[in-house]
């Protein structure tokens, strides 16, 4: 991608193209990050357009201090996971007719993927908290260990260890 | 300490064979038995983690949320405009318009219009670009409008490759990738509004024997038609010129110009899919 500083800058001038940028760049690593968290993939689909809505609603008050831009979005895309639960208050997956909608390419492929996000979700589950957060945003996030470093707060070497 | 330093580097080492080389688990295991209770479910884990990563959004809902984004986008601008000089966006950009004529002159913006981005008048020349993609009715007439600029930026590119300004090379590559990424997101904009994906096509009652059941192509089809005839035509002869460019170019030039290729390759792809879907 282009120098997301300059991408940045410019969507907080209301520049079209450069939202529209960082929206194309973003978008499935949101979504994948918040099916994970969720479990969920039907409910994800709102979730991650919510994320991007309050975005575009708030990129103004973003400010480089040397955390970058995708730290401040995927804290977007947490607290969303974070208000799901709290609505739903618990942990839970949709029944397997629900998810596969009309308009689903290949059935199959909606079930084996929801069988490994559930296995996934399963295999997790020993790990902390932290553990889970990295997987989530180091394989559904597709981000390098030291973007998850920063938006974690912790050191590389310490990403690392998890 | 020193025994769990050891075990991060064999977990890191067989996450390597497992998740790049393409190695199985058992493979690993193999290497390492003392630890394979420990390591076993991590790599499974990671594995699972994997194919997580597969995962894409349906065509569908990534259609609807492009519509909605694009949606706000403009609600906000709107609300935006009016805020500020109390006109809706069209008048404050009709304005606009004049204004730079009188204040640049008619001739100048007419000057500026080969002006090549190492040219005085360059910077204005993108100004009256934008003031048209603003003034553009629909979105399919903003996605033409994006198409005929790609095409100037391509030429300019070559220009500048041609002069050993990779620099100039690079910064126009990345207003050629803004262009077609927004060729891509207008098209999918512009289905989502029109209904094409989300209502099923309307059942016909049997018309008398013998009539015609063809449809009229709507307006908006035949524009979707010269649209995607376009981009395929340019998908094709762009990759071609910068190609040519890249034969002929400085060694300066050529790295900047192997990746505008790759940058021009990759979103002529879904440009093309987008138009074609």
């Amino acid at each position: 991608m282009q120098d997301e500083e300059n991408l940045v800058r410019r969507a907080q001038q209301q520049n079209e193209e450069a939202f529209t940028q960082l929206y194309e760049e973003y978008f499935d690593k949101i979504y994948r990050y918040i099916t994970l968290k969720i479990g969920n993939q039907t409910e994800a689909e709102d979730l991650t357009q919510q994320v991007f809505v309050k975005a575009l609603q708030s990129i103004s008050s973003f400010r480089w201090k040397g955390i970058p831009f995708s730290a401040w979005l995927f804290r977007i895309a947490h607290n969303q996971v974070v208000d799901y639960f709290r609505k739903e208050k618990k942990y839970t997956t949709t029944p397997l007719d629900e998810s596969l909608r009309d308009g689903a390419i290949d059935p199959q492929l909606a079930v084996e993927q929801k069988l490994d996000i559930e296995q996934l979700i399963l295999a997790t589950k020993q790990l902390t908290k932290a553990q889970r957060e990295v997987i989530s945003l180091r394989f559904a996030g597709e981000l390098p260990i030291a973007q998850v470093a920063r938006i974690m707060g912790k050191s590389e070497g310490a990403v690392k260890a998890l | 300490m020193r025994k769990s330093k050891e075990f991060d580097n064999i977990l890191n080492e067989c996450l390597e064979r497992l998740l790049i080389k393409g190695e199985t688990i058992e493979q690993c295991l193999k290497s390492y038995p003392e630890q394979a209770n420990k390591l076993e479910p991590l790599l499974k884990t990671a594995l699972t983690a994997k194919k997580v990563s597969a995962i894409q959004p349906r065509p569908e809902f990534r259609a609807r949320a492009r519509y909605q984004f694009h949606s706000t986008l403009r609600e906000l601008e709107a609300k935006r405009s009016r805020r500020f000089f109390g006109w809706q966006p069209r008048w404050v950009t009709a304005v606009a318009v004049v204004l730079i004529l009188l204040l640049v002159g008619s001739g100048t913006v007419a000057a500026a219009s080969n002006n090549m981005p190492d040219e005085p008048l360059y910077p204005v020349k993108l100004a009256t670009e934008q003031v048209r993609l603003k003034l553009a009715p629909s979105d399919l007439d903003k996605a033409q409008l994006y198409a005929g600029l790609a095409d100037k930026r391509v030429l300019e590119i070559a220009r500048m490759a041609n002069k050993g300004k990779p620099e100039l090379v690079e910064r126009t590559a990345q207003r050629l990738d803004n262009y077609l990424t927004m060729i891509a997101s207008l098209v999918s904009t512009q289905k989502e509004r029109a209904g094409v994906l989300m209502a099923p096509p309307p059942t016909k009652a049997p018309g008398p024997l013998g009539a015609s059941d063809k449809t009229v192509p709507t307006k908006q089809a035949n524009r979707r038609a010269k649209l995607k005839a376009v981009v395929a035509s340019y998908a094709i002869q762009h990759p071609a010129a910068l190609q040519d460019a890249l034969n002929k170019a400085p060694e300066s030039a050529k790295p900047a110009l192997r990746r505008a290729i790759a940058i021009l390759t990759a979103d002529y792809e879904k440009a093309l899919k987008a138009v074609g879907e």
